[in-house]
């Protein structure tokens, strides 16, 4: 039977099961082999790609060339990191007796039903089964988010629901008008959305039609991927969520959402010439990247602090597209599977720390955390490095092939303001980090005593992550480089 | 009355039942204006099905109607029978203001619609007109509505909206789509209810405007 079907199978099944209950050491090896099992049939995907094949499903609307392919990986292998993570985490809540059986449920089931979406949103070919699954990631994170169930959480919740549902509605909106732009020469039936056809077909499209498509369609997914100024639900889900989900959104869905823009871009690209959507990516992101910069200097929490970081990363990927050429496409793929390897280690550490201090806000947590968890302190200035882009890890690479794309081409100046930017970022990112993690130890008397860093199943995760990343920056395997030259075919226009 | 005129009544009756959504701050009212919108939207969809005898917009009108003009407004109706409020507050902007601002909305919404290759005539363009007016105006009833119920029948009358783009100048979205699109969007309110009630059990409103604690 074909491989599409099981990688969406797996983790659909093991929703189920999760989401009805049964012992608790059941749930976990169900959920932690499950996600396994799909990690690895995303990876048989993958290699069966490199093969030569283009697997598809149901008349191509699933269809997985270079860049579905690299999505699909990225998101199997962060869904198996938090299902790992995610058992410690919740063992670590039930014995400080902090989780009901809602909440059991939700999680072992809501969490591989995250994954399914993504995943189905990797494989869309069919721009009407690509907005049911983002649709279908949108209102499987919900409850995530409202995971603990406080007031903060249900406002962080609505916000991004009810945002999220106006983004998609746009989405729609532009899915619709691409359609339309088509004026019968897509053909009948179900494969008349297919991105291929559309690709196929672009130079018969309307242009004012899909000019007004594509904007509607790049800011309804720009809302998914927390571009500003549509980014304001992004902080307060990235609170509240606990940290397992958190690093699906982040990774998970950030990449998933990014997928949908280069669809769309790819379409535009193709009938309308790069420049037109190129240059809206280039403004949304070089926004991103310099409204994340004052907040990341104010910041008074450990998780939105993560938030604003990732809006950062997605607004330097859109950069990257937005600036065109072999060179930009190429830095902006690279560095979104380095930050999908980066990114896990800082959720995971700043997770613990949150966990360990019941709060994730700089003053419940107090300075000087390495003297009380020098581990997680350890891991969290590892992915301080790693994230902001500072040599030798990876994001440092794919930031230089971009900085290097954009002063090559036609917009030097837009370049050299996010250079600056990037700049006082990792200032401000290692300032509150380094105050976080070294400053004096707090006042021994204080009474609010954190609970003792453990080594257990969610501590190991961070600790193979951590590894992972860091190997990641010096040996990139040969598979995993041909899948991102692969996908930056993809996005040059070529098969 | 031909069918070109059953259409534009329509699809004008659409954009008055929005203007008095606007206008409107009982919300049982206002619920059962969002519930005549969708019944027009879907005699819009059977009327081109027969004209154009593109009989899988039957299907389109069948869905729109069961759903969006019987199940969620009774869906909505229950929760504020269950929470007992039952009457918008001040919004943010006054109703005189808030019509003359939707006026401008509609204009701008027929400027954009005169670029489409259907549009420069007939039927087509006051479609695309009235449904581009329509989701500037569901986005400003957004923005300027304070309580998670109103909230939830603007995201509403922006998809109706969109659905509207969809049956005028499409040749029919595919079935599969069609009936994935119809079961989200069903989920999303089901799921915007649930939320709606456990704001109300935390916070003894739904006023969203007190949804203010997160910042920076």
């Amino acid at each position: 039977m074909n491989l599409l079907l099981w990688a969406l199978g797996v983790p659909l099944v093991t929703a189920a099961v999760g989401g009805l209950g049964g012992p608790r050491r059941f749930k976990e090896i169900t959920m932690v082999g499950g996600l396994l099992t799909t990690f690895a049939l995303c990876i048989a995907i993958a290699f069966e790609f490199l093969g030569g094949a283009i697997p598809s499903a149901f008349d191509e609307a699933l269809r997985v060339d270079g860049l579905s392919a690299l999505v699909l990986v990225l998101c199997g292998f962060v869904g198996l990191l938090s299902a790992c993570y995610g058992v410690g985490y919740l063992r670590r809540n039930e014995e400080r007796k902090l989780v009901t059986p809602r909440m059991r449920r939700e999680f072992y089931g809501l969490i591989p039903a995250y994954v399914f979406a993504m995943l189905l949103v990797a494989m869309s070919n069919n721009l009407g089964i690509l907005w049911i699954a983002v649709e279908l990631t949108t209102l499987a994170s919900v409850f995530l988010i409202t995971f603990h169930d406080t007031g903060t959480s249900l406002e962080a919740g609505w916000k991004f629901l009810v945002l999220g549902s106006l983004g998609l509605a746009f989405a729609l909106l532009g899915t619709v008008l691409l359609y339309a732009a088509g004026q019968g020469h897509l053909g009948e039936g179900m494969a008349a959305l297919n991105w291929t056809r559309f690709i196929e077909s672009a130079s018969k499209l309307h242009p004012f039609t899909l000019r007004l498509g594509v904007v509607f369609a790049l800011i309804g997914y720009g809302t998914k991927a927390g571009l500003a100024p549509m980014h304001t639900w992004k902080p307060d889900a990235y609170r509240e969520a606990p940290s397992p989900a958190g690093v699906l959104m982040a990774v998970g869905m950030l990449n998933g959402a990014l997928y949908c823009l280069l669809r769309i871009h790819l379409i535009s690209a193709a009938a309308l010439g790069p420049t037109f959507s190129g240059d809206l990516l280039l403004g949304l992101g070089l926004l991103s990247v310099l409204i994340a910069t004052p907040f990341i200097l104010i910041q008074w929490n450990l998780k939105r602090l993560l938030a604003y970081s990732s809006i950062e990363h997605v607004g330097i990927m859109a950069i990257g597209i937005g600036l065109g050429g072999e060179a930009g496409a190429f830095g902006a793929l690279l560095h979104m599977t380095y930050h999908s390897l980066a990114k896990p280690v800082a959720f995971f550490s700043a997770g613990t720390l949150a966990q360990l201090h019941s709060s994730s806000n700089f003053d419940r947590i107090g300075s000087g955390t390495f003297s009380r968890a020098p581990v997680a302190s350890g891991l969290l200035v590892l992915a301080t490095l790693m994230v902001t882009g500072s040599p030798p890890f990876g994001l440092f690479f794919s930031e230089m092939i971009i900085l290097r794309a954009g002063f090559s081409g036609p917009h030097p100046a837009v370049t050299a303001v996010f250079l600056a930017a990037l700049v006082i970022l990792f200032c401000g990112f290692a300032f509150q980090i380094g105050g976080l993690v070294l400053g004096p130890p707090r006042d021994p008397n204080d009474r609010r005593v954190p609970r003792p860093e453990q080594l257990d199943i969610s501590m190991a995760t961070a600790l193979v992550a951590a590894v992972l990343a860091m190997v990641s920056a010096f040996y990139l395997p040969a598979w995993l480089l041909a899948l991102v030259r692969a996908a930056t075919r993809v996005v040059m226009g070529g098969a | 009355m031909n069918t070109s005129d059953l259409l534009i009544l329509c699809a004008a009756g659409m954009l008055v039942t929005g203007y008095l959504m606007v206008g409107q701050k009982a919300l049982f009212t206002t619920i059962r204006l969002f519930g005549i919108q969708s019944l027009l939207l879907g005699v819009v969809a059977a009327t081109i099905a027969v004209t154009e005898s593109r009989h899988e917009l039957f299907l389109t009108a069948g869905i729109t109607v069961a759903m969006k003009a019987v199940l969620i407004p009774w869906f909505l109706m229950r929760i504020i029978d269950r929470i007992g409020i039952n009457r918008e507050i001040e919004p943010f902007l006054n109703v005189p203001v808030s019509l003359l601002v939707c006026l401008g909305l509609t204009v701008v919404g027929y400027r954009v619609s005169t670029g489409f290759p259907e549009g420069a005539q007939g039927v087509r363009h006051h479609l695309i007109g009235v449904a581009l007016s329509m989701l500037l105006i569901g986005m400003f009833l957004m923005v300027t509505r304070k309580k998670a119920i109103t909230q939830i029948l603007a995201l509403l009358t922006v998809e109706n909206a969109v659905f509207l783009v969809a049956v005028g100048v499409t040749p029919g979205m595919p079935l599969v789509v069609e009936l994935g699109v119809a079961f989200d969007v069903i989920v999303a309110v089901l799921v915007l209810g649930v939320l709606v009630q456990r704001l109300v059990a935390r916070f003894e409103s739904m006023d969203v405007s007190r949804l203010s604690q997160l910042k920076g």
